[in-house]
């Protein structure tokens, strides 16, 4: 033990003290257990043997001693008896440790497993004693000893055989058991062990006042023979062959039965078994059991096909609602609802159709032709017989099928289509009339429901596979858009800016970018694409491309939008619009000109006149019109600034935003919010206006892309 | 939140009436029905703007594809009812310049029958 300890106990490692001398402790019971196991089953053999041989030389010299007329002696039947009980409860433990539990639902195993290793017993034992019968009459020697080696012999295999017999159909018999069974089979153990006891005093069972008794135990047998579910669980083949192993059993029983009868009181012997009660007992209880098995699965074998299909039936069906998690495909679906389907149904013929495109595919045939297919088809279009359930058991009485001459009478037809698609179609044909009963069709019907989810949740599962993916790419036009705003503005003395931009999904339509004309000049857009998401998104950049393409030629506000919008117009699906405004600002002129084509209003502060207004100017939205008209919807607007003076741009994800009652928050609340806010700097008052902004809708509630950029004009010039 | 969208026909007029919000899905609907081949048979589109409370950009989306292609056909497309947050976002685009907003029924009347 100590070197296993050393063996296992590396491999188990814990940080604490404790945590180590606990598992050692736990380690330790286990070796015990398992040694104490092991050491039991040596123990057993060992004191079964030793007890064997003893009784066997003491029998010997029993004999021997009267042969030569001596008398038995008192003591010794005592030592005998004893003897005998030690063997008999050694050998029972021993099997009884040996066969602990089902490891599976291999009956017909268990039933192999025990003739050929105890049945077999009783064929060595009758060519053993035949083989002393033989000699003793070729030889015509009179040989007591020999006569009981081979008593003795045939004791042993027949105590082997009980055993082992004994714990394999307590095995069998507490299949599925209850709690019930279980105590009836604890009560039953104990009250034939203890009817060793009657051995040991030497009392004789067969005396009237044990016979009630065991009258009793024998109806127990009885009662536990009718505990036989496992024979359901046995297929019609393994059953026949279950038959023939039961009859070789039953054969063991009565030939051990036969000798120790015939030899029962003979005078030549100076023991005899059968006066042991227990082993009568056992070979009744194991005799009847074997009995009740055989004829249970006699009876039964006509009936088990019916259970076998049953649990086809169940298997297919676990099979066909496990596919998902073995990650199989649509078409290994339907090619296991088929295979499926025809065992359950027994159907000679069968396909299944899929629709692909507009036309129909054949995916799965059996024992038909496409000629024939086509033919029955065409038969049932006609019928109007398609996306319903048909069944058809009287093929040959029905007009049009009949002038078909197929090999078939029978037809059912089970479409396999979930509330929004379609999956295909099943058709399974028999050659007999009425062949398709309704519990057949039941199960089909339960196939093809699971066949429907099983597709539907494999298809959900791409899809949500796919949309994984789309996050994925939609992550990237993210990155990539944010990379399209500037980040940072040029940093003058004469004018500050701030800017806020979030987008309601992944990518937006909001843009805002600025060029630098010259040295003083500086032009600055923003502009709103109709709609969200993708397609917004792609013309967002558009837009900035035309910004950068059409200001490198430096011209005014109205000709760039003028430009822009015949750009557009080429470019932009019917729906959709952009909305935009381009400022010029000149620090030289202390002045800006700006053109709004149907974007929001200008927020404005004047801080000599210290008035906030919006700019109210005329301009029409970007590929609203797509011919020459639009230069006449434009307006330009020119205008000197003061330092100090605040100008707002926004686009309408701002104004339109909107609180929980479903209120906007409108262009007066942002006309307010500057009015409180413009003497601080750029970067303040945009941040007031977007906290204010949120106070009012509530966080986390954004439906639309929203833009806000603040700029302040200052006093001091530029370093030159 | 959802859409209704009713229609009601007087000689050479049809008379669409826009009840609850247009947004980008009831948006597609109003694009479905305008869309209809027949409604190139009338002289005369009036839109009743009264039961309208919010136009996305989607919903005037609408509007404008289907613009040039009255205009070709020499249909007259009138708004009247219109609420002044509705007539705000018309304005802002540069729409009530393009397209023909009055403020009742009758004068919508009077301007198409012109």
């Amino acid at each position: 033990m100590a070197e296993e300890e050393k063996i296992f106990l590396p491999y188990i490692q814990l940080p604490t003290q404790k945590g180590n001398e606990l598992s050692q402790l736990k380690l330790n019971t286990v070796f015990r257990f398992m040694l104490y196991k092991k050491n039991a089953k040596t123990f057993l053999v060992v004191t079964a043997l030793v007890s064997w041989s003893l009784l066997l030389a003491n029998v010997l010299l029993t004999v021997e001693s009267v042969r030569q007329g001596g008398s038995t002696g008192g003591v010794l039947p005592y030592f005998n008896n004893f003897l005998i009980i030690v063997f008999i409860v050694s050998v029972f433990l021993y099997q009884r440790n040996r066969t602990t539990h089902l490891k599976s639902n291999d009956f017909f195993s268990y039933l192999w497993n025990l003739f050929s290793r105890a049945g077999i017993g009783a064929y060595l034992a009758i060519a053993i004693y035949i083989g002393y019968q033989l000699s003793t009459s070729s030889f015509g020697l009179q040989s007591p000893l020999l006569l009981h080696i081979v008593y003795q012999l045939n004791f042993g295999l027949l105590v082997v055989f009980l055993a082992k017999a004994f714990y394999i159909w307590r095995q069998l018999l507490l299949y599925h058991k209850n709690k019930f069974l279980q105590i009836a089979w604890d009560w039953f153990e104990i009250l034939i062990f203890s009817t060793l006891f009657l051995t040991f005093l030497r009392l004789d069972y067969t005396s009237y006042i044990f016979l009630p008794l065991l009258a009793l135990l024998g109806f127990y047998i009885v009662f536990l023979c009718t505990n036989l579910k496992w024979v359901a669980y046995l297929s019609f083949n393994k059953k026949s062959r279950s038959l023939v192993v039961l009859t070789a059993l039953l054969m063991s029983c009565y030939i051990f039965m036969r000798f120790f009868y015939q030899l029962a009181n003979s005078p030549e012997l100076v023991i005899d078994y059968t006066d042991v009660g227990f082993l009568l007992l056992v070979l009744l209880f194991v005799g009847a059991y074997c009995l009740a098995a055989f004829l249970v699965s006699l009876f039964s074998l006509p009936t088990s096909s019916v259970f076998e299909q049953k649990s086809q039936d169940l298997l297919s069906f676990q099979r066909l609602s496990q596919s998902i998690q073995q990650g199989q495909n649509e078409a290994q679906v339907k090619e296991m609802l088929f295979d499926s389907a025809i065992k359950a149904s027994d159907a000679e013929a069968a396909w299944i159709e899929a629709p692909k495109g507009q036309t129909l595919q054949l995916t799965h045939m059996l024992n038909i032709s496409e000629e024939q297919i086509e033919r029955i088809r065409h038969l049932l279009l006609a019928y109007e017989i398609s996306d319903v359930e048909y069944l058809n058991n009287t093929l040959n009485n029905t007009p049009g099928f009949k002038e078909l001459e197929l090999p078939w009478k029978s037809l059912l037809i089970i479409p396999i289509h979930s509330k929004k698609h379609q999956f295909g179609v099943l058709y399974l044909l028999k050659d007999i009339e009425y062949g398709f009963d309704r519990d057949t069709v039941n199960v089909l019907n339960t196939f093809v429901n699971q066949t429907t989810l099983t597709i539907e949740n494999l298809r959900l599962i791409s899809e949500s596979l796919m949309n994984e993916r789309y996050k994925e790419e939609l992550k990237i036009a993210s990155t990539v858009q944010e990379n399209l705003i500037p980040k940072t503005f040029p940093s003058d003395s004469w004018f500050e800016i701030s800017t806020h931009s979030r987008a309601a999904k992944e990518v937006g339509g909001d843009f805002y970018d600025f060029l630098q004309l010259s040295e003083s000049r500086i032009a600055i857009i923003i502009g709103d694409v109709s709609g969200k998401g993708i397609s917004a998104a792609f013309h967002m950049a558009q837009m900035k491309g035309i910004f950068h393409g059409l200001m490198q030629q430096d011209m005014p506000p109205s000709e760039f939008m003028r430009q822009a919008n015949s750009a557009l117009s080429r470019c932009l699906e019917r729906t959709s619009f952009i909305t935009s405004s381009l400022y010029i600002i000149d620090y030289r002129m202390k002045g800006f000109v700006f053109a709004r084509a149907g974007h929001c209003h200008t927020l404005y502060y004047n801080a000599m006149m210290e008035d906030t207004f919006y700019f109210q100017t005329e301009g029409l939205g970007l590929g609203i019109i797509r011919n020459k008209n639009y230069s006449s919807h434009v307006r330009e607007m020119f205008y000197d600034y003061n330092p100090g003076d605040v100008m707002v741009i926004y686009t309408d994800g701002i104004v339109e935003a909107r609180n929980a009652k479903n209120e906007e928050y409108g262009e007066d609340r942002l006309l307010f919010m500057l009015t409180q806010t413009y003497h601080l700097e750029a970067e303040d008052i945009k941040c007031a206006m977007i906290n204010d902004l949120i106070e009012f809708t509530g966080p986390d509630n954004l439906y639309d892309d929203q833009t806000l950029l603040v700029i302040k004009f200052k006093a001091d010039q530029p370093n030159t | 939140m959802a859409m209704k969208i009713t229609n009601e026909i007087k000689d050479s007029t049809i008379i669409i009436t826009l009840d609850g919000e247009l947004d980008a899905s009831s948006s597609v609907v109003l694009d479905e029905e305008l869309s209809d081949p027949e409604i190139m048979n009338f002289s005369k589109i009036l839109v009743n703007c009264e039961n309208l409370h919010y136009i996305s950009s989607a919903g005037l989306g609408v509007f404008i594809s289907h613009l040039q292609r009255f205009e070709n056909a020499q249909i007259k497309l009138i708004f009247f009812n219109m609420q002044d947050k509705v007539r705000n976002v018309f304005e802002i685009l540069g729409l009530d310049l393009l397209m023909t907003i009055v403020s009742n029924y009758d004068e919508a009347m009077t301007i198409a029958d012109e």
